[in-house]
């Protein structure tokens, strides 16, 4: 194998924690460390969410009780990465993992597929939202206008298109209200938001930062199924109790699901229904040269959380090369 | 690639369509009557319009549907049956044992992924076991003679995660998988190729004749379109074009079939498709691997009256139910993570399957319908034996065209199944192949571009979906969804807001 092909360490994903680990690794003298990126950019989640001059936050972090809004994070973590020389290559997504050869396939537009090794590869890829079956209370008609919440507000942000008058929200979290919120100010009717939980999971003081847009959506506890109306797009959501909240789209905003799939198709150990990896208080997956960080590792965590893991599980690593 | 000789066109006039791909007048078409119109552009419609785009034959392939492959034909288990268990004698015994020996050489030519997986019946308790003579019996009476009774060892070393109660089994080697979105798509491409004309989005209200037998198809929009002889096959809107050219009366309900669909991880703890032993109320719940590499636990079978908009819907006991089922087969199954779901409908005929009704109601009118559950397999042999109909009943001449191409080539292949970025130096001279798009299937921005240039010229997120299988995968649509949506919106001139998942009514942005 070429020898440029061969690293210490392999960072799959940079986002938060993947760019903690990098930064973590440096710190502690690891060189050769690559991060692999499939997007253009580098920053995850909060790097996708540009800031709007009236808009309302989309991506927001709090830190020591300061409000950070996710570009200017992705842009502090890039500055600091920028210091290292940590390899970055972007557009580069990753195919497959093999463990026993340690090993990472990988394609991108300029090199084709490609095969890297590295003594030690880090999982930091992040996590997706919940799809309906995930859910597992929801179903029925399978029609236009069902969004993920980060696809909505692509949308919103991206394009300034405000794609629903009478969204219906399903679950809590913090940004089914910053969806809300958004919505609510773009122009759409008042904003349902369904969960089978009692309380909503958003805390409170979260929930408050954004009564500032003037939102009140309507929060429906305890919903135990959810059936979707309509054909070419949503008509309306039946709940369990009878309730028929007439929509013209749904939004999912459920819990995240870990893109753990590296690991599930190399039939490394893990928990289903809900993906997480199975790790070690090190941070070792079931092959103990593969790790993980960040939201991969399951549980809805903000970026400053998953920052500061990928420097703890960077300190697991860096043991764990020098000892070979 | 050859040139097209037919037209595409659809019944849309609103900016979500392609502009110069719009419907607005019949003379857009043609003057004369086609020689052949064809209602309903599913499987069957579809593989009819390609086998007869061999012949010297104007024909138009109409469907209500923005897409071809959008009514009965999506939703299926995509198994190539070899007819093993077919009702012995009957005609759709014939035709799915025959054209289950004709798609090796005509996935080929279609450039349909196939494989041959070969399927396990598997028998859980005594009964069950006491049933496998007959059904292997039966199996040879309908000319399937190379299933082989298994031991119950024999089971758990072709199946290594069966159930534990398993006692016994039957293999069916030659039961196979293939990718049913692209079938019609495939047939659809050659026979506008050859000249067949397709109008899409457009919905035959009723058939008339006016003199010199010339047959009118009436849209729903007003519009008139003539022609010699009309074949309907519909599926489950057939019946009622059926009333209004006063055909032979037939009821038709559908009756939906729920799956469940789990990650690609686990195809790898079956490769085989498993059945269970049928009983007299229902064929069971199937576990069979798709070919884009995941694997399905259904279907269901619930009945639903004809019109009824909910019969498409999934719902969680379905679903439950799949799961019990399944894991009385294979347990591990329950442990496995699951990723969607989707619902199909089949053309339930009280009259029974696979109706065929030449000069129905009018001379030079075909109906066929009750095409319920083997549809996807029997149609290249259906569509010869419509042909052969047309002929004796009809009176349709057949000249060879000797231009007419029976194979789509292979540029044509949206390729998720083998990524272009596979193949050395593909990325080399298409930068785009190596920028994958949809994450979960590795679909690159190169195959969606070849899907909308594809000559049907799709411009709808499902239409896109059916081709390339992106938005199918364990993300759903998360990650590629909007990325698909900015490429058609650029691709083909459409604003943003006004791409559809699947025609009118379906934008991503409500009015
Ligand atoms: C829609 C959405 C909205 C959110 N909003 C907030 C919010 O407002 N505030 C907040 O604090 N948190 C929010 N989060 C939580 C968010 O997950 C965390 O804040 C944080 O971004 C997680 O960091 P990470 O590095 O673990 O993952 P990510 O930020 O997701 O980064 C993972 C990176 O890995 C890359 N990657 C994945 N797989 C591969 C592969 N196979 N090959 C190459 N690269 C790969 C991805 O492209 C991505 O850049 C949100 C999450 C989602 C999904
Ligand atoms: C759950 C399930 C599982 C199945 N599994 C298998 C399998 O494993 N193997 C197998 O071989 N078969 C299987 N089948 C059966 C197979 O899918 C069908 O037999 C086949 O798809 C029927 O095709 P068709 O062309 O007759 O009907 P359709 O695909 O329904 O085509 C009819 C077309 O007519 C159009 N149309 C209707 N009314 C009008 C109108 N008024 N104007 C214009 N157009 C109109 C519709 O839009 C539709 O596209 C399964 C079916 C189901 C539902």
């Amino acid at each position: 194998m070429n020898s440029e092909h061969k690293f210490n360490v392999a960072i799959i994903g940079a986002g938060p924690a993947g760019i903690g680990v990098a930064l973590g690794l440096t710190k502690r003298g690891i060189k050769s460390v690559v991060l692999i990126e499939r997007n253009d950019d580098i920053g995850g989640v909060p790097s996708i969410y540009k800031k709007k001059k009236s808009g309302i936050p989309t991506f927001i972090n709090w830190i020591r009780g300061r409000v950070i809004f996710g570009e200017d994070y992705a842009g502090w973590l890039h500055q600091k990465l920028s210091k290292t020389d940590v390899r970055i290559w972007r557009a580069s997504k990753v195919l497959r993992i093999d463990p026993e050869r340690k090993s990472i396939t990988l394609v991108n537009s300029e090199k084709g597929p490609l095969d890297i090794t590295a003594n030690a590869v880090v999982l930091a890829c992040g996590a997706r939202e919940k799809s309906p079956v995930e859910f597992g209370w929801l179903s029925g008609a399978r029609s236009g206008r069902i969004f993920f919440s980060k696809n909505l507000l692509e949308l919103i942000d991206q394009h300034d298109i405000l794609p629903l008058k009478k969204p219906v929200v399903i679950g809590s979290d913090l940004n089914a209200y910053a969806i809300a919120a958004k919505l609510k100010q773009s122009g759409a009717e008042k904003v349902a938001i369904i969960d089978n939980r009692q309380r909503p999971k958003s805390p409170l003081f979260s929930r408050l930062y954004f009564r500032l847009w003037k939102s009140k959506p309507k929060f429906h506890a305890h919903v135990e199924s959810v059936t979707f109306k309509g054909n070419g797009a949503p008509s309306a959501v039946v709940l369990d109790n009878g309730t028929s909240i007439p929509c013209d789209g749904i939004v999912l905003s459920g819990d995240l699901i870990p893109n753990s799939e590296l690991a599930l198709l190399a039939r490394l150990k893990m928990d289903i229904p809900s993906r997480k990896p199975m790790v070690n208080s090190n941070f070792q997956l079931s092959e103990p040269a593969i790790f993980a960080a960040g939201n991969i590792l399951g549980g809805f965590h903000g970026a400053e959380w998953c920052y500061f893991n990928g420097l703890k599980v960077a300190k697991k690593v860096a043991e764990y090369v020098k000892n070979g | 690639m050859s040139d097209i000789k037919g037209k595409i066109l659809y019944e849309w006039l609103g900016e979500g369509c392609i502009k110069n791909l719009q419907f607005s007048d019949p003379s857009q078409l043609t003057g004369d009557p086609y020689d052949i119109a064809i209602i309903g552009a599913g499987v069957v419609g579809s593989a009819l319009a390609y086998k007869l785009s061999q012949y010297s034959l104007r024909i138009l392939l109409v469907d209500e549907k923005f897409d071809v492959g959008e009514g009965t034909s999506k939703g299926s288990s995509a198994i190539i049956h070899t007819g093993f268990d077919a009702a012995v004698g009957t005609l759709e015994s014939r035709l799915v044992t025959s054209a289950s020996l004709m798609w090796h050489e005509l996935s080929e030519k279609l450039k349909v992924p196939f494989q041959q997986c070969g399927a396990v019946l598997v028998a859980v308790d005594d009964e069950q076991y006491n049933q496998l003579d007959k059904i292997y019996q039966k199996s040879l009476d309908n000319g399937v003679e190379d299933v082989k009774l298994l031991t119950k060892n024999e089971v758990k070393e072709l199946v290594p995660d069966v159930s534990p109660n398993v006692r016994g089994g039957m293999s069916i080697p030659r039961e196979s998988i293939i990718d049913a979105f692209s079938i019609s798509i495939a047939f659809s491409e050659i026979a506008l190729t050859n000249g067949v004309d397709i109008l899409l989005g457009s919905r035959v209200a009723a058939v008339t004749e006016s003199g010199n037998s010339v047959k009118h198809l009436k849209m729903a929009s007003g519009k008139e379109i003539p022609a010699k002889i009309v074949v309907n096959v519909a599926g489950l809107g057939s019946s009622k074009i059926a009333e209004t050219y006063g055909g032979e009366h037939f009821d038709l309900n559908p009756r939906r079939g729920q799956f469940i669909i789990f990650d690609e991880a686990s195809r790898s703890i079956v490769n085989k498709i498993l059945l269970p032993i049928p009983t007299a109320q229902t064929k069971g719940v199937l576990v069979i691997p798709t070919i884009s590499g995941n694997l399905l636990a259904g279907p269901t079978a619930e009945d639903f009256e004809l019109g009824d908009k909910s019969a498409t819907a999934t719902t969680i006991d379905g679903l439950e139910l799949m799961l019990k089922g399944a894991s009385k087969l294979f347990p591990s199954l329950t442990g496995e993570p699951r990723i969607g779901s989707f619902a199909g409908v089949r053309c339930a005929c009280k009259q029974g399957t696979y109706q065929i009704r030449y000069n129905d109601g009018l001379p030079g009118i075909l109906t066929v319908s009750g095409i319920r559950s083997t549809g996807v397999t029997s149609c290249p042999a259906l569509a010869e034996y419509l042909i052969e109909g047309l002929k004796k009943e009809c009176g349709v001449s057949l000249k060879p065209d000797p231009q007419a191409v029976d194979s789509r080539p292979e540029s044509s292949l949206p390729g998720w199944w083998k990524h272009p970025y596979e193949k050395n130096g593909a990325v080399k001279a298409r930068p785009d192949y190596g920028q994958i798009i949809c994450n979960c299937e590795n679909i690159s921005h190169g195959e969606i571009i070849d899907a909308l240039d594809s000559p049907l010229k799709p411009f709808t997120l499902d239409a896109i979906k059916r081709r390339t299988w992106t938005q199918t995968g364990r993300c759903q649509g998360f990650d590629c969804t909007m990325k698909i949506a900015e490429l058609i919106s650029e691709h083909c001139g459409i604003p943003l807001d006004k791409i559809t998942k699947n025609g009118p009514g379906s934008e991503i942005v409500s009015r």
